[in-house]
């Protein structure tokens, strides 16, 4: 495995040893001997580590693993679930000795990751990918960062460019091996990553999270990737994440909290505990969740189903008796024609609905705004491309579209962050790039979350951070303190967080206190970049359900988001962006009737109006129109019993 | 969507200077420097501006793009020019208000704006004709004996390469940072000095605890590909002098001898 390594250098005088010696005759690709069926074993593996407070004394000790026996098999593919703070990515570490037990022991193709002389043999077959894309990039030029790994590892030069071919090769990035990282998407970023690991010619793959911070193009990508190495090169794949889908092909999920392993087993005897998945602030894949609804409220579904399609087809065989559904079953619609028909609760009807306690609504418009990243230059970009939208105070508007259709441009127009190139901003119909016009005053209106904006946080205490709005409003020390406490309630935070350093919150309080900050400015519209992004599902559910309590307080919610459930769950309206122009602008139902429409620009619609379209499209009674979960669970129960 | 920010400019065209060896390019560009400072007289001056005319056509950057590149200095020259006219004694020519302009100032002054050009020129070629990554290999294996006196040339060239790559991110950082604190009413355009530094904290700690925690993200990432500094590592990019780096050595000397012998 590393033949060009001095042994004797990296491995000190422990060479000698004779036990020493018997692990590194064995080559980590043999696939003799019985140690091999288990590539990954660990035993009462515990991980601790102290608190320790500001004058370095020891306040507590932390058990982030907690007593873990595991065997993963040479040739899995393991997804690891758990929440935030679950210890997975401690255990993960592990794996590859970046971390070592506490008490316990982890074996790695048979050798003791904790013993120093197997460091390199065990990192170099066990290969690690992080979260951030960024952060894990070496060099200025692709093909340099993937020949970094063998280089450490002492490869000779001939052999270093085959590797580096044949791993960019295996992540289908070859045509990028010239290019600097920063012209990559964060999907491309990842699978360079994914390649500098291959190129050392691991055993088995550990993805900390590695689709956190994608897009769905993006993890759709990086997932591909880890299948087809795990089953053309036959890979050992441990894959950390938050997103249930991504585990229902996996051959084992293992699920921990508070450091524990809670349950172990195939995607289809886990996702059949539906309740202690959701007792442990999990969530279920799309498919699962509908089917477990449906089947405790009486339908004969099994359990365990995981795809959509297993799901359609459950339902088409258990469907109701032929001539009970050909009265209930509607008419076989086109989407284009039901479009027009049917207009249920349009932009103007919902919008006015929940803002008829508010006598005046203020009002943002945007009319024909174009904007170009460096005009003039060879490196200008049309940002925005004739844009007219107009948002209201009291509505949710949902953004969605594609990474670069210009989503991020046109929010930071919305508080003037930006300057249209051409075209106008106006808010209660004032220009807001007019002379004197007061844009700082104008940021207290129209509230922008950024996206990750914990990245900003700066305050020693979270309450003096969430003050630093309504300061710079220049209000009053009082009133101040009042609005800072009342957005820090709005979102969950109650007086006990106020002293506490922004730093040490959990990632998703983190979130919550940022989220506050721009809210105790007492915003009329609030403007969210992915708001959800990289919260687990229990963080995002609550998210979530802030954003529809602030829109029933009478606040305009903009939502930019990736994710097309919480959009046809949240929205009152959908604004379509492409190539920076505004493609649809209608109701979430309109929006997603356009199926054809969406997907021609990359957009999917959500998956339980997908289902129920199936259903539809196979002349069960089903409504093609559902758009949350609530909606499915109601009208299929209605058409079935 | 981006500025594409690199260092130094660098030029990507194809020519035979960019092909050298960076190696190559830093020793030659060294001995420009030596040459253009034990330049005394006229002919000495003619043969290096000849060298770096001959070097710059070879390079294939255009003159203007180079021109450009000196407006940064233009303040500097003016000001060494200024008190080379003014402060060397010698046969006055002019005289106002007691400050005498000599000749021998202004023959200084000359010669020290035509050095200062040259150089300019000269040095500015290296990074134009060298990309970040190559100067760094060029660095790390050019100066690699120096790591018998103590000197850590692996890391500083490792540092390089890590500064190189994460310069633009924290660039870009910086600016989301700034938009998300102007969105929170921040205002880094009014007030006194004091004012505007104290505004800056609410950039400055955001950015240092990113920098941080990519720092530390690097270097788990850099472990587990099995990075342990620099012994014992192998080369996917070794340098190789090629006939054409003696040619141009060959070249940089005789151009050295030159002006030591006019």
């Amino acid at each position: 495995m590393l033949p060009n390594i001095d042994r004797k250098a990296f491995f000190g005088y422990h060479y000698s040893k004779c036990a020493a010696r018997i692990y590194l005759d064995c080559p980590i690709s043999g696939r003799k001997g019985k140690v091999m069926q288990d590539i990954i074993r660990t035993e009462h593996l515990v991980y601790e580590y102290a608190v320790r407070n500001d004058e370095d004394v020891v306040e507590s000790i932390n058990r982030a693993v907690d007593d873990v026996s595991l065997n993963i098999r040479e040739g899995d593919f393991v997804a690891i679930l758990g929440r935030n703070g679950s210890g997975k990515s401690t255990f993960a570490k592990q794996l590859n000795a970046l971390l070592y037990p506490t008490g316990g022991t982890v074996w790695l193709c048979g050798k003791d990751t904790a013993d120093e002389e197997n460091l390199w043999t065990v990192r170099s077959s066990a290969g690690m990918v992080f979260q951030n894309p960024d952060n894990q990039i070496v060099a200025s030029i692709v093909e340099d960062d993937v020949g970094f790994g063998p280089e450490n590892l002492g490869i000779p030069t001939e052999e270093i460019w085959k590797r580096v071919e044949n791993a960019l090769n295996a992540v289908g990035m070859t045509a990028y091996a010239e290019t600097s990282p920063l012209r990559l998407s964060g999907g491309q970023k990842q699978r360079v990553a994914i390649a500098g690991i291959l190129a050392m010619q691991p055993k088995c793959l550990i993805l900390d999270e590695p689709t956190a911070m994608l897009d769905p193009e993006g993890r759709r990508e990086v997932l591909k990737a880890m299948h087809e190495l795990n089953e053309a090169a036959g890979i050992t794949v441990l894959l950390i994440t938050h997103y249930m889908e991504e585990t229902v092909d996996a051959d084992r999920i293992v699920v921990m909290q508070n450091g524990r392993v809670r349950m172990d087993g195939t995607p289809h005897e886990i996702f059949s505990r539906t309740d202690e998945i959701h007792a442990m602030g999990l969530s279920l894949p799309q498919a699962t969740e509908l089917a477990d609804r449906l089947r405790t409220a009486g339908l004969p579904l099994p359990q365990g189903i995981l795809s959509e399609e297993e799901l359609v087809c459950e339902l088409i065989r258990i469907r109701p008796g032929q001539e009970t559904a050909a009265e209930t079953a509607k008419p076989a619609q086109t989407p284009e024609t039901a479009g027009r028909t049917a207009a249920p609760a349009g932009p103007e009807a919902s919008a006015e609905a929940s803002a008829s306690a508010h006598e005046h609504r203020s009002e943002l418009a945007l009319s024909h705004v174009f904007y170009e990243y460096e005009p003039g230059t060879p490196m200008a970009a049309t940002g925005l491309d004739d844009v007219s939208l107009t948002i209201r105070q009291g509505e949710f508007l949902g953004i969605i579209g594609r990474t670069g259709s210009g989503k991020s441009t046109l929010i930071q127009h919305l508080n003037g962050l930006l300057k249209p190139s051409r075209g106008t901003v106006s808010w209660n119909g004032e220009d807001i790039f007019g002379e004197k016009y007061d844009r700082r005053a104008l940021r207290g209106k129209v509230g922008l979350v950024f996206q990750y904006p914990e990245h900003q946080l700066f305050e020693e205490t979270v309450l003096k951070d969430v003050s630093f709005g309504p300061k710079n409003q220049g209000l009053p020390e009082e009133e101040i303190r009042a609005r800072a406490r009342h957005a820090m309630e709005a979102v969950g935070l109650s007086e006990e967080y106020d002293e506490r350093s922004p730093f040490d919150l959990s990632g998703g309080e983190k979130r919550r206190a940022a989220l506050a900050g721009v809210l105790a400015m007492q915003p009329e519209i609030l403007v969210l970049d992915e708001p959800t992004a990289g919260l687990d599902p229990a963080g995002r559910s609550r998210l979530l359900q802030t954003l529809l309590k602030l829109k029933n307080e009478g606040i305009g919610i903009v939502f930019v988001s990736h994710s097309m459930e919480d959009v046809a769950a949240t929205a009152d309206r959908i604004v379509v962006m492409h190539d920076g122009r505004v493609e649809m602008d209608a109701s979430p139902r309109e929006i997603f009737r356009r199926e054809k429409d969406l997907d021609a620009i990359g957009l999917a619609i959500p998956a339980v109006t997908r289902m129920a379209r199936r259903l539809a499209a196979e002349g069960c009674p089903a409504d093609p129109d559902v758009l949350s979960m609530d909606e499915a669970v109601q009208n299929i129960l209605t058409a079935w019993k | 969507m981006f500025k594409d920010l690199t260092l130094g400019q660098y030029y990507p065209v194809d020519s035979p200077i960019h092909r050298l060896d960076p190696r190559s390019k830093l020793l030659i560009t060294l001995i420009h420097i030596i040459a253009l400072f034990s330049a005394r007289d006229f002919l000495a001056f003619a043969v290096s501006a000849g060298f770096l005319a001959l070097w710059i056509a070879l390079s294939k950057v255009p003159v203007s793009y180079m021109v450009r590149g000196l407006k940064p200095i233009i303040f500097l020259l003016g000001i060494s020019v200024f008190f080379n006219i003014f402060w060397t004694k010698g046969e006055v020519i002019w005289q106002i208000w007691g400050i005498a302009v000599t000749k021998e100032g202004l023959i200084q002054a000359a010669w020290m704006a035509l050095r200062l050009v040259l150089l300019i020129f000269g040095t500015s070629l290296l990074t134009y004709t060298t990309s970040p990554t190559e100067l760094t290999a060029g660095l790390e294996q050019g100066l690699h004996f120096l790591n018998y006196i103590k000197v850590p040339v692996h890391e500083i060239a490792m540092m390089m390469t890590i500064a190189l790559r994460f310069l633009p991110i924290l660039t870009q950082e910086t600016n989301k940072i700034m938009m998300a604190q102007m969105a929170r009413g921040a205002d880094f355009e009014s007030g006194g000095v004091v004012r505007r530094a104290k505004a800056m904290v609410p950039i400055l700690v955001p950015l240092f605890v990113s920098a941080f925690r990519r720092a530390n993200d690097l270097a788990m990432a850099m472990e587990a590909r099995c990075y342990h500094g620099g012994s014992g590592r192998t080369r996917m990019k070794p340098l190789k002098f090629s006939s054409a780096d003696w040619i141009a050595l060959g070249g940089a000397a005789l151009y050295l001898a030159a002006v030591f012998i006019v």
